[in-house]
């Protein structure tokens, strides 16, 4: 039999990707391109949405060169329904319907954070995992029980990269090849921790607080020479990762699962995956996490979630192929789910 | 403008500010695939931006009225480009 085939389209926030995998999570191709802005400022939609208007097309060519796939070999064409910012998820969602009708081929909407789930999964192999989101839009504690992935703790404003990337521009650090990149570099190199807050509420965690405190005094503070710009970096990293660690804990505790993965953007980081590690291997659990190529947003998270709901009989009439900027992770019923633990019972 | 409208009008909504444009492209499938991608998302304010489109022949034609010069601005030009990439995609990926 024929191995299917999925295409997907991701462009929810500043990066926009095109990915071709198969059902077994084989990558055919995964393209993808960055909107970067210059130091000191972030992505606004309209701009982001621009940016991903004169990408998307040549991302679509080179996929499909890349994959050596042709149209007709395609079985669904997957795109992110949201959450995200409006005017990026419209690209994707416009060039789907299109080539939907050229190619005469299905749609499937995907859930964004779902599909970051799915993709850490059949990438590490973890197989129950309490998944910790972690992005520039996300911060989730999630696990799966019952048709969904749940969700045990979030943070209740902003989430953790959008409060390390507001701090980059504080710092006036290059978005270049993302500023929390660059934090992580330059904390390397702090010697000293400088007391900040710390706001972990029951299972949820809180940002913005930490970041205006940091906001304000990091100027008087680097002035005065009471620390540098690497302190500072060290001091929030270790601040907010020992946040996100204390509520994935608590997860693991409630939810009796001995595994961790790390999904989303702020996953690549390396320091975050070292003290999560620490905590899973004194729970006697293994940590799964990846790197930059499936952490950060990309096509094939979609192609692959989408891929996995097409063969369970799930597709989205094209007249029902709408965006939209809030998608709770939960509202999703993960059918394929299901059916692995039905394979388990029998 | 806006501002020195009184309640009671805005409440009758004038539809005082409208736009035509006409698309044409190189066969009916064509303009009925941009019609479709492009029907597919409502105008965010309703009350205030109506969008009417429909095709005949080759051409894709799209009607829009406002209550607010700017809001009919912002809608016909968020309009465009969307309507240029469902263009380009069609261009692109549609040659037979």
């Amino acid at each position: 039999m024929k191995k299917k085939i999925a295409i997907g389209f991701e462009g929810s926030a500043n990066k926009i990707g095109v990915g071709i995998v198969t059902l077994d999570g084989t990558i055919l191709a995964n393209p993808r391109h960055t909107y970067i802005t210059p130091p000191g400022h972030g992505f606004l939609p309209r701009e982001t949405a621009h940016h991903h208007l004169d990408h998307v097309l040549p991302l679509v060519k080179s996929a499909l060169e890349t994959s050596q796939v042709t149209p007709e070999e395609i079985d669904c064409i997957c795109y992110t329904k949201g959450p995200g910012m409006g005017a990026p998820l419209q690209v994707s969602a416009i060039v789907v319907r299109v080539l939907s009708q050229l190619w005469k081929k299905p749609i499937v909407a995907v859930n964004h954070c779902v599909a970051h789930i799915e993709m850490g999964r059949v990438v590490t192999g973890a197989d129950d995992p309490v998944v910790l989101y972690v992005s520039g839009g996300n911060t989730q504690v999630i696990a799966y029980s019952e048709g969904r992935y749940r969700i045990f703790g979030e943070t209740i404003d902003i989430a953790v990269g959008n409060c390390l990337d507001r701090f980059a521009r504080v710092l006036k650090l290059s978005n270049d090849p993302s500023p929390g990149y660059n934090i992580e570099q330059l904390a390397k190199k702090g010697e000293n921790f400088i007391d900040l807050p710390y706001a972990v509420k029951g299972m949820d965690v809180s940002f913005s607080g930490i970041l205006s405190y940091i906001e304000t005094t990091a100027e008087e503070k680097l002035k005065n020479n009471e620390c540098t710009p690497a302190d500072l970096c060290y001091s929030l990293q270790e601040t907010v990762f020992a946040m996100l660690v204390e509520i994935t804990e608590r997860a693991m505790a409630h939810c009796d699962k001995k595994d961790v993965l790390i999904v989303g953007g702020v996953g690549c980081n390396e320091r975050l995956q070292d003290m999560m590690r620490t905590m899973c291997s004194e729970r006697d659990g293994k940590l799964f996490a990846t790197d930059d190529r499936y952490c950060i947003d990309n096509g094939a998270m979609i192609a692959y979630t989408g891929l996995l709901a097409f063969v369970n009989g799930i597709e989205t009439p094209i007249q029902d192929s709408t965006f939209t900027q809030r998608f709770r992770t939960d509202e999703v019923h993960a059918v394929w789910r299901e059916k692995e633990d039905l394979v388990l019972e029998g | 403008m806006a501002a020195t409208v009184p309640a009671i009008a805005r409440a009758e909504q004038n539809w005082d500010f409208s736009c035509n444009l006409d698309v044409n492209f190189e066969s009916e499938e064509h303009a009925l695939i941009a019609y479709t991608s492009l029907a597919v998302d409502k105008e965010l304010q309703p009350d205030k931006v109506k969008r009417v489109m429909s095709v005949s022949n080759n051409k894709l034609s799209v009607h829009f009225e406002a209550i607010e010069a700017r809001l009919l601005r912002a809608s016909f030009s968020a309009f465009v480009d969307v309507l240029t990439l469902a263009t380009k995609t069609i261009q692109e990926f549609g040659q037979k």
